[in-house]
C-alpha cells in the first residue's frame, strides 16, 4: 500500500517501537531503528527518510534537540522529510516548541494506538 | 574638673611658703631695727661701733630660725594640701574613693576631705547609673539588632523624606547591594520595582501625611537587584507616626523565590509523573489494540502481547500505589508495623511471581538466598514493596538475555539484600541522586524509566526499619541495589493502626479485610 516508504523510529523504549513498528512493517513501510537522540540524528543525516518518528524523553540528545539539529536555524533542512514527534511527554511547552521547530506532527502515544498511528501517517503519503 | 582643682593646691602651695617666710621675717627685721637704733642714738662712737659690730649676728640669729620656721610651717600647712591634690588625681584618674582623703579625716582639712568624699560618691553614683542606662540601651539595641537581621524578610525603615535610616541583613541580601549603597539612600534606587512599583512607593510615601499608625496590604511585586537580577517579592508597607523625625515608613519584603521554585518543581514533577502514567496506558492499550485488529496473530504472539498488557498494568498500579505512598510519606500518615518475619520463606513467596515475569520476558534469574537466618523484625508490605520496586527497576532497565540476581548475606548485626542486574548500568554523577524526592523531575534526557518515586519511597521504608539503602553502578555492566535491614529492630512496635488488631482487619495492597472468626 505505501510502497517502499521508508520510516525511522527514535525511541529509547524498545517495547513502545516493537509494538508501533509491527504494524507499520505489516502495512509495507521499511523501519529502521535508532535508540537514543544522538543515534537517531546520525542516521537521519547518513540516509533520506520518508518519515521519522521522534521520541522526546530519551538519553544522550532529546527528540526536541534532535528536530531542531535536522530542521536548522530557518526551519528549511530535511524538507522531503515529515518529522512526527511521538510522545507521552505531551505539555503545551513541548507541544508549542516542536511546532515552532517545524515538525509535521505532535502525537500523543497514549491516545493513539498502532492502528490509529497508521492511519494518522498515511494521510503524509496521500 | 579634677585637674583643675589640682593646679589651684600647686598655686597655694607657693603662696604658703611665701608667706610663712614673710610672717616669721618680719618680727626678726623688727627687733634688728630697734636694737639698732637704739645703739646710735643714746652710745658714745666706740660704744656705738661695738654694738654696732654686734648688729648683724644678733640679725642673723633672728633671721634663721625664722627661716627654718617658714619651712616647717610651709610642710605642715603642705601636707595635707598635697593629699587632696593627690586624692584629686585618683579621682581624675577614675578611683572615686581615693585611700589619700582617709588620712585627713579628724584633722583640719577633715571638712573639705569629707565634702571631696561626697563628691566623689556622687560622681561615683551618677557614673555607675550612666554605665548601667548605657549596657541596658546596649542590650536593646543588639536585641533589637539580632531580632532584625535574623529575619529572612528584608527591612528598610525611612525617615519622613523617603531615605533609608535603618535596614537589616535579609534587605541588603536581598537587594543584592552594598551597606554603603543602601544607608540614607532614597527608597526608591534602594529598592526599584518592576512596572508599578514606582506608583506604590510614591503611594506609601503619601500616606506619611496622614496620621495615625497605618499598614499596608501586602503587594507582589517584581524586585530588581543590584546585580541587574530580577527577584519576585511580597511587600509591605506600614506608616508610623511616633516619632516625627524617626521612622516614618518601615517596609518589610519577603523572597517568594523558594515557593516559586519549589511550586515549579511541583508543576514538573505533576507533568512527568503524567508522562510516566501514560506509558503503561499506552502499552497497555497498544497490546490490545494488536490483538484485536490483526485477525492472522499466531498463538505465540497472542501470548506474548497479552503477557506485555498485563505486565504494564501491574506497572501501572504500581505507580499509582507510589504516588499515594509518596502522599501519605508527605503527610506524615505512613507508618509501619514491624513483626518479626523469616526472611528466606518470605522472599521466596514474593520473588515467585517476579521470578516468573522474568524468566518469561527472556532473562535469567539467580536466588542466592541462606535457607537458615535469624527471623527478622519488617513490614510484610512494606518490604515487599521496596522489592517489588527495586526488582521492577531491573526489569524496566535491562533488555531481554540479561541476568537479575537476588543474593542475600549476613552482615554484622544486619542482613543484606542486593538486587543485581546486568543491564545499561546508571551514569556515576546520578547515583548519588537516585534515592532524592522528584529528581527526576524536569529532566528530558533520561534513559531510565519511572517518577524516581520508587527510590524514594524504598529509602523511606527502609530507613523506618533503622537500615540503609545503596546503588553501585557501572554504564555498560550493570546495576546494583541493596539495602540492610537490622536483625534487632530499634525501633519499638509501631501499629499501623490502633483499630487493626482489635477489629481484625488484615490490611494488604489491595485495601483491607474484616477477618471475623466464625464460632
Amino acid at each position: 500500500m505505501a510502497g517502499s516508504r521508508h520510516i525511522l523510529f527514535v525511541e529509547d523504549d524498545h517495547a513502545i517501537s516493537e509494538m508501533y513498528s509491527r504494524i507499520l512493517i505489516k502495512n509495507g513501510y521499511e523501519v529502521d531503528f535508532a535508540y537514543d537522540g544522538a543515534e537517531g540524528l546520525q542516521k537521519a543525516l547518513n540516509k533520506h527518510y520518508d518519515l521519522i518518528l521522534l521520541d522526546i524523553m530519551m538519553p544522550e540528545m532529546t527528540g526536541l534537540e534532535v528536530l531542531e539539529k535536522l530542521r536548522g536555524e530557518d526551519g528549511s533542512g530535511a524538507p522531503d522529510t515529515k518529522i512526527v514527534v511521538l510522545t507521552n511527554f505531551a505539555q503545551d511547552e513541548t507541544s508549542v516548541k516542536a511546532q515552532e521547530d517545524h515538525a509535521d506532527g505532535f502525537i500523543v502515544k497514549a491516545d493513539v494506538v498502532p492502528s490509529q498511528l497508521i492511519i494518522l501517517l498515511e494521510k503524509f503519503f496521500a | 574638673m579634677a585637674k583643675i582643682k589640682s593646679t589651684s593646691s600647686s598655686t597655694y602651695k607657693g603662696e604658703t611658703l611665701s608667706l610663712f617666710f614673710i610672717v616669721s621675717l618680719v618680727p626678726a627685721l623688727f627687733v634688728g631695727a630697734i636694737w639698732y637704733g637704739y645703739t646710735k642714738s643714746t652710745h658714745s662712737d666706740s660704744i656705738y661701733l661695738s654694738f654696732h659690730s654686734l648688729v648683724l649676728p644678733v640679725m642673723a640669729l633672728g633671721v634663721l630660725p625664722a627661716i627654718l620656721l617658714s619651712f616647717l610651717f610651709a610642710e605642715l600647712l603642705h601636707r595635707p594640701v598635697r593629699r587632696l591634690q593627690d586624692a584629686a588625681r585618683e579621682i581624675s584618674n577614675g578611683n572615686l574613693s581615693p585611700k589619700a582623703l582617709d588620712a585627713l579625716e579628724g584633722g583640719e582639712f577633715g571638712e573639705i576631705a569629707a565634702s571631696f568624699h561626697q563628691v566623689a560618691l556622687k560622681l561615683e553614683q551618677s557614673l555607675s547609673q550612666a554605665v548601667s542606662e548605657t549596657a541596658l540601651i546596649e542590650a536593646e539595641r543588639n536585641k533589637l539588632r539580632g531580632v532584625l537581621n535574623s529575619m529572612s524578610d528584608g527591612v528598610f525603615a525611612l525617615d519622613g523624606s523617603g531615605r533609608v535610616i535603618l535596614f537589616n541583613k535579609a534587605a541588603i541580601e536581598l537587594t543584592g547591594r552594598k551597606i554603603g549603597e543602601v544607608a540614607g539612600q532614597l527608597a526608591e534606587k534602594v529598592m526599584p520595582f518592576r512596572s508599578g512599583g514606582e506608583l506604590i512607593m510614591t503611594r506609601w510615601l503619601a500616606d506619611q501625611e496622614g496620621t495615625g499608625h497605618h499598614i499596608g496590604e501586602w503587594k507582589s511585586l517584581e524586585l530588581y537587584r543590584a546585580d541587574g537580577t530580577s527577584l519576585f517579592v511580597d511587600v509591605q508597607a506600614a506608616t508610623l507616626h511616633e516619632d516625627p523625625n524617626g521612622i516614618r515608613t518601615l517596609i518589610t519584603f519577603h523572597d517568594l523565590t523558594k515557593g516559586h521554585q519549589l511550586e515549579e518543581m511541583k508543576i514538573d514533577f505533576i507533568a512527568l509523573a503524567a508522562h510516566e502514567l501514560r506509558t503503561p496506558v499506552t502499552e497497555i492499550r497498544g497490546a490490545l489494540d494488536i490483538l484485536a485488529s490483526d485477525a492472522k496473530i499466531t498463538p505465540v504472539e497472542d501470548v506474548k502481547w497479552l503477557t506485555h498488557a498485563t505486565n504494564s498494568a501491574e506497572e501501572l498500579s504500581r505507580l499509582i500505589n507510589n504516588l499515594l505512598e509518596v502522599s501519605r510519606i508527605e503527610h506524615g500518615s505512613a507508618s509501619y508495623d514491624p513483626e518479626p518475619v523469616n526472611y528466606t520463606e518470605y522472599l521466596k513467596e514474593i520473588v515467585a511471581d517476579t521470578q516468573r515475569h522474568i524468566v518469561e520476558s527472556g532473562r535469567t534469574f539467580e536466588f542466592d538466598v541462606p535457607t537458615r537466618l535469624p527471623k527478622i523484625p519488617l513490614d510484610h508490605d512494606a518490604i515487599k514493596e521496596v522489592l517489588g520496586n527495586l526488582l521492577g527497576n531491573a526489569m524496566i532497565h535491562t533488555p531481554s538475555g540479561t541476568n537479575i540476581s537476588i543474593t542475600v548475606k549476613r552482615v554484622e548485626d544486619t542482613i543484606q539484600t542486593l538486587i543485581h542486574d546486568t543491564g545499561d548500568g546508571i551514569p556515576a554523577k546520578a547515583v548519588p541522586n537516585l534515592f532524592t524526592k522528584f529528581y527526576r523531575a524536569g529532566e528530558m534526557k533520561s534513559k531510565t524509566r519511572g517518577t524516581g518515586l520508587g527510590l524514594y519511597i524504598s529509602r523511606t521504608i527502609i530507613e523506618a526499619h533503622g537500615g540503609k539503602i545503596w546503588a553501585e553502578s557501572t554504564v555498560g555492566e550493570g546495576s546494583t541495589f541493596g539495602f540492610s535491614l537490622p536483625i534487632k529492630s530499634p525501633v519499638a512496635h509501631v501499629s499501623r493502626s490502633k483499630d487493626n488488631k482489635t477489629n481484625n482487619i488484615t490490611r494488604g495492597a489491595h485495601g483491607w479485610i474484616k477477618t471475623h472468626t466464625i464460632r
